[in-house]
């Protein structure tokens, strides 16, 4: 079509990968600074905001983020863990003791120039020394202080879990997804021992809870853009997933019932699951009724249309695995090449009755292929200064037209920063900064 | 500043759930134009929605989706839950803007607006004559986030996407799941609501960037390129070592011990990574040999340390209970949590007291609990106010409390098919069966 055509070349345009560094940036005239500890949910928050222009001010202990050492199988590169690689993008990287009094002086001193405070201490910590919002207010009324902490400042559940550590596991188990994923309760072939409730296989509690936190930021700013006035941003990772579990407090409240784990099927849409296929596996969906009738003429099983004539018979769990394995005896004859082009061409027919959606279930090493993500510079690659030749995922927000988000380095070593940052922000001179140094103070 | 309040009180002063509808919302005054079905555009707007921004959601004649995707194929008063879910503080109008006749009502809106999110198939709002390049003709201040599965340009560009497709080209169904077992799909619809909330984000960023220059803008979002970036370490990991990243059940591979233990009556997740923690939790196992040979929480990530510890972990957990282990997680410091259900959540007094979960009485379904958005803001606070609508339920509210048009020029409007409401042979495009006429509405 013409007119796509020429969308798609305006919107190239518009978002051109090659422009972004020509292009201004949203939140350039912003200080942040990131005291988490131990936490990708702090990290990934400041991430975002220093993809889209923030000056971040990692603040780590003497000895360097516990964050650093998170990495799997222990796997180092230049004594940082890859996770913590992944989120170093564009922050800037001082030390300060924030058990010793001239720490704590040095972070006051930052933090009255400062428009964002993130911090994922036990609850209260930063209150107990003088940090919290309620002191670093007084002297700076537009500041914006967000804790990130498993059960959040306040409330029954945080004052008894206050000596908790903040995890993603613990994240995602009171996250109530982590209870409704998981191989099917209903399912007779699957294993007892695989009937129980299963995490996200990434942080997913920790990036939640991190993009939570930058939402609730920006509309802080936002509102004190317009009003001139900050405020405490309290966030608990688990009610950001709590937020994405679907219906599970509406449909427990209107019916009194919990949802079982369902593995691949869905009690409210369905067909909508993966299938086997002859080289691996494939989404594939067909739910309302003119979608499930172009699946059964997808798959030349018109005689399952009146088998499962209304979603009363597809949602029902028993007829699923049923459904499933009619589903099933036709994708394992095919490659799941051979389906999308099945279902693209089913698409383009003129008496087709509706929409079937595909998708190859697609390993890392697949992904990292995809002419795609190539074309849309999903992927940076660099040759790092400290850190060698590494790859990262590029800011998702690249794609604003005006002020897209962009990635100027990858990470830096603990304390890379100190002399920079003192001096332009306190105005310590060498003999200061070496004299903290000396103390153990930097 | 009253140096006497504990921390506890100063919070529950300034976090006091009965003054939650006497704070400003941060959005007050920004009004968001949803071209958006299913979920994914929808639950973007809802987030904005909870905060202040007025959103006016566009439906065509068969109706959003979601009035039919619901559990069990339940219905509450003719209401679909799975509608509900990413469209309440919404204000509902029936009009198909591919229709002639549509477009100029929506432009007149555009003039008045600040946002417009699309999720339709990318280029079609320009078959349609209402991309951004013709928006901004008449509002230069305008911003327009369009997102889907793969944005408005490449080669995969035309590929339909759903929220389990997304996870599963993105890479994360590959590695949710049991090591010895298939990939697993979210229990929710994962994929739709991460990018939902980066899309929020998106336009709120944006709006502070107009709110400093007055400049608008285009934004273009890629629901699978999102999935992608949620995946922490992983590109990394494959890039460097040439192998997938494996399955491996709840065991956490970049933190150890973290993983899902079985006690004698349910299920605790466990994690200590720091030498303090890690330390507490072998002393409440009273196993302090264990601490000696993992001290180092490098060293115990290696892979036959990481199962061993789990094992000896696992072994311990099985003949206690689950409140054994979260109350020893409390006096040692470790971190231990029971898996949460609907109804601990629904049911916990935390929740309420944080307003985490919110009641409304809604005039058309009653009584109505819900979840809201974190994070908690003490100064503007996000809070549920209605429910989802019925089809074309504020077409009057919004083309004469907005445009300013007549009643006469509303009821044209409708006899010219330009704008609809419910079709009352579809249940769930309708108002309850008990509905009075009036209860909702709104009129200018």
């Amino acid at each position: 079509m013409t007119e796509n055509a020429d969308y798609s070349e305006w919107a190239f345009r518009e978002t051109n990968p090659a422009d972004v560094f020509e292009k201004p940036e949203a939140l350039d005239d912003l200080l942040v600074l990131d005291a988490s500890r131990g936490s990708f949910a702090g990290l990934y928050a400041s991430s975002l905001l220093a993809e889209l222009g923030a000056e971040v001010i990692r603040v780590e202990s003497p000895e360097g983020d516990p964050a650093r050492q998170m990495s799997p199988y222990g796997m180092m590169i230049r004594g940082t863990g890859l996770g913590y690689i992944v989120e170093g993008r564009n922050k800037f990287h001082i030390t300060l003791d924030l058990d010793r009094d001239e720490g704590r002086r040095l972070f006051a001193g930052l933090a009255r120039k400062a428009d964002v405070v993130i911090e994922t201490f036990k609850p209260g910590h930063m209150d107990s020394i003088g940090l919290g919002y309620r002191q670093l207010s007084a002297v700076n009324p537009g500041i914006v202080c967000c804790s990130i902490h498993t059960c959040g400042q306040f409330g029954q559940e945080a004052e008894r879990n206050r000596n908790q550590p903040d995890y993603d596991i613990v994240d995602q188990a009171r996250g109530l997804v982590m209870s409704v994923t998981g191989e099917s309760e209903l399912d007779a072939d699957v294993p007892g021992t695989f009937k129980r409730p299963l995490k996200q296989g990434n942080w997913m509690g920790w990036y939640a809870g991190g993009a939570w936190a930058v939402f609730g930021i920006l509309l802080a700013l936002f509102h004190r853009r317009r009003t001139g006035t900050g405020q405490l941003v309290d966030c608990s990772p688990p009610e950001g997933l709590g937020a994405m579990a679907n219906y599970a407090i509406p449909f427990y409240h209107l019916t009194g019932r919990v949802m079982p784990r369902a593995g691949n099927y869905d009690y409210a849409v369905f067909p909508y699951t993966y299938v086997k296929c002859k080289d691996g596996y494939a989404f594939i969906s067909g739910s309302a009724d003119p979608n499930w009738t172009a699946l059964c003429e997808i798959i030349e099983r018109p005689d399952l249309i009146a088998r499962f004539p209304s979603i009363r018979e597809r949602l029902d769990p028993p007829n699923q695995p049923t459904i499933q394995r009619e589903i099933e005896a036709f994708t394992t004859r095919h490659t799941t090449d051979e389906i999308l082009e099945m279902v693209t061409a089913y698409r383009n027919r003129p008496d087709r009755k509706g929409v079937v959606v595909t998708g190859r279930l697609e390993t890392p090493r697949d992904v990292l292929r995809g002419e795609h993500w190539a074309a849309r510079n999903t992927f940076v690659k660099t040759d790092d200064p400290h850190y060698g030749e590494v790859l990262v995922q590029n800011s998702t927000f690249k794609s604003m037209s005006r002020t897209p988000g962009r990635i100027k380095w990858v990470c830096r070593p603990v304390g890379a920063d100190n002399d920079f940052i003192y001096a332009r922000h306190l105005g310590l001179s060498e003999k200061e900064i070496e004299e903290l140094r000396a103390g153990g103070v930097i | 500043m009253d140096d006497q309040e504990s921390y506890r009180d100063y919070l529950k002063r300034i976090y006091d759930p009965g003054r939650l509808f006497d704070k400003p919302e941060p959005l007050k005054g920004i009004r968001v134009l949803e071209v958006g079905y299913v979920h994914l555009g929808p639950a973007a707007c809802e987030f904005l929605a909870q905060f202040g921004a007025e959103v006016i959601k566009f439906e065509g004649r068969k109706g959003d989706l979601m009035r039919f995707v619901t559990p069990y194929a339940f219905f509450y008063k003719n209401m679909s839950p799975g509608l509900e879910i990413e469209n309440r503080n919404k204000y509902w109008v029936g009009m198909h803007l591919g229709e002639p006749g549509a477009r100029t009502i929506f432009l007149d809106l555009v003039k008045k607006s600040d946002v417009v999110v699309d999720n339709l198939t990318p280029g079609r709002t320009a078959e349609w004559g209402i991309s951004y390049r013709e928006l901004r003709e008449v509002n230069p201040r305008i911003i327009q986030l369009h997102v889907s599965g793969y944005g408005s340009w490449g080669p995969w560009a035309r590929r339909n996407s759903y929220d389990a497709a997304a996870q599963s080209m993105g890479g994360l169904s590959a590695i949710t799941g049991f090591e010895e077992r298939g990939p697993i799909k979210s229990g929710s619809w994962i994929a739709d609501w991460i990018t939902a909330l980066m899309c929020a984000i998106a336009v709120t960023a944006a709006l502070n960037y107009r709110e400093r220059t007055g400049e608008g803008q285009f934004i273009d979002y890629l629901q699978v390129e999102n999935v992608i970036r949620w995946l922490d370490w992983t590109w990394l990991y494959t890039w460097k070592t040439g192998e997938n990243r494996g399955r491996s059940g709840n065991r956490d591979l970049a933190v150890c011990p973290s993983d899902l233990f079985r006690c004698a009556d349910g299920w605790v997740a466990i994690a200590a990574f720091s030498k303090p923690e890690f330390r507490g939790l072998c002393k409440a196992m009273e196993q302090l040999a264990l601490y000696d040979r993992f001290a180092s929480p490098r060293d115990r990530l290696k892979d036959e340390n990481a199962r061993e510890l789990l094992g000896a972990i696992s072994a311990w957990a099985a003949i206690r209970t689950v409140d054994e282990v979260e109350d020893l997680g409390r006096l040692h410091g470790f971190a231990a949590s029971r898996v949460l259900e609907a109804g601990d959540v629904y049911h916990g007094e935390h929740f309420r007291e944080r307003s985490t979960v919110q009641q409304h009485i809604d005039p058309l379904y009653g009584p109505m609990v819900q979840h809201c958005c974190p994070p908690a803001l003490s100064g503007t606070p996000g809070r549920i106010k209605w429910s989802s609508r019925p089809l074309g339920f504020d077409n009057r509210y919004v083309l004469s409390g907005i445009l300013g048009m007549s009643g006469e020029a509303v009821k044209n409007l409708e006899d010219e098919g330009v704008i609809f409401q419910w079709n009352p042979d579809i249940p769930s495009h309708c108002p309850p069966p008990d509905w009075d006429g009036e209860s909702g509405l709104r009129f200018p």
